[in-house]
């Protein structure tokens, strides 16, 4: 394979990870004089996220390793369609902060909230609930973290020519050691860090492309001629309807829903940092997400052979599009982007799944039996717990599972299965309470994961359909049936009118 | 000079929060319906811009710009700006 081998091509990319290195050390200086508390500061990065770096971790928290290498390998198989189908997702960002929010930002100061745990577990007042929502969390962002680590150190395999485990190593270590030293607030920065890069890469790679191809019109008259159907939304058959239907479900409307993207909104400074991320989120996340899938059908401009000859599978295609048409020290720039997607994913997920276990579960459980824990002591344990997931990840993706893409998908659904109603309900319906919560949440997933294991869809529909929709009737039938919940516990989520003083 | 920000009760905070959720489903709406319309809608079309069929850029870039455009209206009359603080602030755990 032509590589970008040699030093030339790897230096960029340590380059970038020794600044979020260097970065997160900073902050954790500085977030060490904040007031506030560790834990505050630690997994909520004390609410001071400002408009721009909201909005940066939000989009790379969601543009995972599989934006920029599995959709524009289907799109340079399956043509404009795919490029179509991504841009549903320029609705993420303002579903996530118009609904979720404001609510999310008042109801985490109201209540001293830190986690999406504790906003559930408050509402619903229930442990079983809290903890069926931290073992999801764990689960699936574990299966999540190994399916970026995976597809980045793949990719930077492909394209510098050093072997998976030396990219596992370099940027894997890296993540884990940034995160566990940066907590939530230096996640958000490299994130944001991250984000940029990304757009830099795509528009690299895309300088490179249009350059080998000759030009757009040699590319668009290339597919033309060779791949007519590229040009038709159902590209002859291969995008059914129903594949658009699934994915404006999937990876647009319920993203809302997602644990990683929810917290998000319980760290942000004020109003006006969520007015701008709204704006400028939407922005960037339609640049980038078009931007990328649409760089797939482009590279159908320069890689006009058939899929065997790129080994037979389309994540192959970004990697190879980087190799062919970028000198090496371009291609170690580009590369950056679809690592800094991997890296940035893993961090939120790592820094998430460790206050579920600190904070849900850990902390919860000793304030309950009244044992007093040191600020030290939950210190130690959370970076400690950070380091420790962040390394079995690693462990998992040195010998990496073949089907890790579908793992990754799997993840999504699932997540968005377990909490979209539980969300919903706990914001917008007074009515809904425990036992649709823990139905819809237990139900809801099990459904989806033996729909998902036996392979049983709802006319060809991927299997979000059936669990989103069990999940719903679940929490509609378990809250009409049970109980309604305490009035103290919905006061601060439906605070009712405020009673005129007597008159004198 | 920017205006005094209105100062709101928790509740009316919430209240607003709800009418900018439900203002937030609207332009969902409305995405979709312009998604459908610039992208199938426009398919049938055999009119090209820049060597490009004109409903790609419809259902591509023309969904992104209208989105931009409808967050920007959402944010100018819908969203309002006041202070997410409150005085009982933080009255839940205590590992903070």
């Amino acid at each position: 394979m032509n590589n970008a081998s040699g030093l030339v091509g790897l230096i960029p990319i340590v380059l970038f990870l020794v600044a979020a290195l260097i970065v997160s050390i900073v902050i954790r200086n500085r977030s060490r004089k904040a007031s506030g508390g560790f834990v505050k500061e630690y997994f909520i990065g004390n609410r001071g996220l400002g408009g721009f770096v909201l909005a940066m971790t939000t989009i790379a928290t969601y543009g995972s390793v599989s934006s920029f290498v599995g959709g524009p390998g289907q799109a340079w198989e399956t043509g404009f369609g795919w490029v179509y189908m991504a841009a549903v997702q320029v609705t993420t960002l303002f579903l996530l902060y118009g609904i979720m929010g404001k609510k999310m930002a008042l109801l985490s100061r109201k209540l001293g909230a830190v986690t999406v745990i504790d906003v559930i577990r408050a509402r619903y007042r229930s442990n079983a609930i809290a903890n069926i929502a931290a073992l999801i969390i764990v689960l699936f962002f574990a299966a999540t973290m190994v399916a970026q680590f995976v597809g980045g150190a793949k990719l930077f395999e492909a394209v510098t020519g050093y072997s998976y485990v030396v990219g596992l190593c370099l940027f894997g270590i890296a993540v884990i050691i940034f995160t566990t030293v940066g907590g939530f607030r230096g996640v958000a920065v490299t994130d944001a860090m991250c984000g940029v890069a990304m757009l830099v890469g795509i528009a690299v790679l895309a300088g490179g492309i249009l350059n080998e191809a000759g030009g757009y019109t040699n590319i668009m008259d290339t597919i033309a001629a060779n791949h007519p159907q590229m040009l038709e939304p159902l590209s002859a058959g291969t995008m059914p309807v129903s594949l658009y239907f699934t994915q404006w479900l999937l990876v647009g409307i319920f993203t809302f829903a997602l644990p990683q993207s929810v917290v998000r909104c319980m760290g942000f400074k004020d109003t006006k940092s969520l007015h701008r991320a709204l704006i400028l989120g939407t922005v960037i996340m339609g640049a980038m997400i078009i931007g990328v899938t649409a760089l797939g059908v482009l590279a159908a401009g320069v890689l006009t052979d058939d899929l065997s000859a790129y080994g037979s599978s389309i994540d192959n295609i970004i990697p190879q599009a980087i190799v062919q048409t970028l000198p090496p020290w371009l291609a170690g720039i580009a590369i950056i982007g679809p690592i800094a997607a991997s890296i940035s994913t893993v961090s939120s997920l790592l820094i998430a799944s460790s206050s579920a276990i600190i904070k849900d579960l850990w902390l919860h459980h000793a304030a309950q039996k009244g044992t007093a824990v040191t600020e030290q002591a939950v210190s130690r344990s959370s970076q400690i717990i950070t380091l420790a997931i962040g390394a079995i990840v690693f462990v998992l993706s040195i010998v990496p599972p073949d089907v890790i893409w579908k793992i990754n998908m799997f993840a999504f659904g699932g997540l968005e299965t377990a909490f979209c109603w539980v969300f919903l309900g706990a914001l917008f319906w007074k009515r809904a309470n425990k036992t649709g919560a823990l139905l819809s949440m237990a139900g809801g997933v099990a459904t989806y994961c033996i729909c998902m294991a036996a392979g049983i869809t709802f006319f060809g529909m991927h299997q979000i359909v059936i669990g989103i929709t069990v999940s719903f009737v679940l929490m509609v039938i378990g809250s009409l049936a049970g109980k309604p919940s305490e009035p103290d516990a919905l006061e601060p989520f439906f605070p009712e009118e405020e009673k005129p003083a007597k008159a004198a | 000079m920017a205006a005094p920000m209105r100062h709101y009760t928790y509740r009316e905070k919430m209240a607003q929060a709800n009418r900018e959720a439900k203002a937030t489903l609207i332009v969902l709406a409305l995405t979709v319906v312009v998604w459908i319309a610039l992208g199938f809608g426009l398919s049938g079309l055999d009119i090209q811009l820049f060597h490009t069929p004109i409903w790609v850029l419809g259902g591509t870039i023309g969904v992104w710009i209208f989105s931009i455009i409808a967050v920007v209206v959402l944010r100018t009359c819908v969203f309002q700006d006041f202070d997410l603080g409150d005085e009982e602030e933080g009255k839940g755990e205590r590992h903070e």
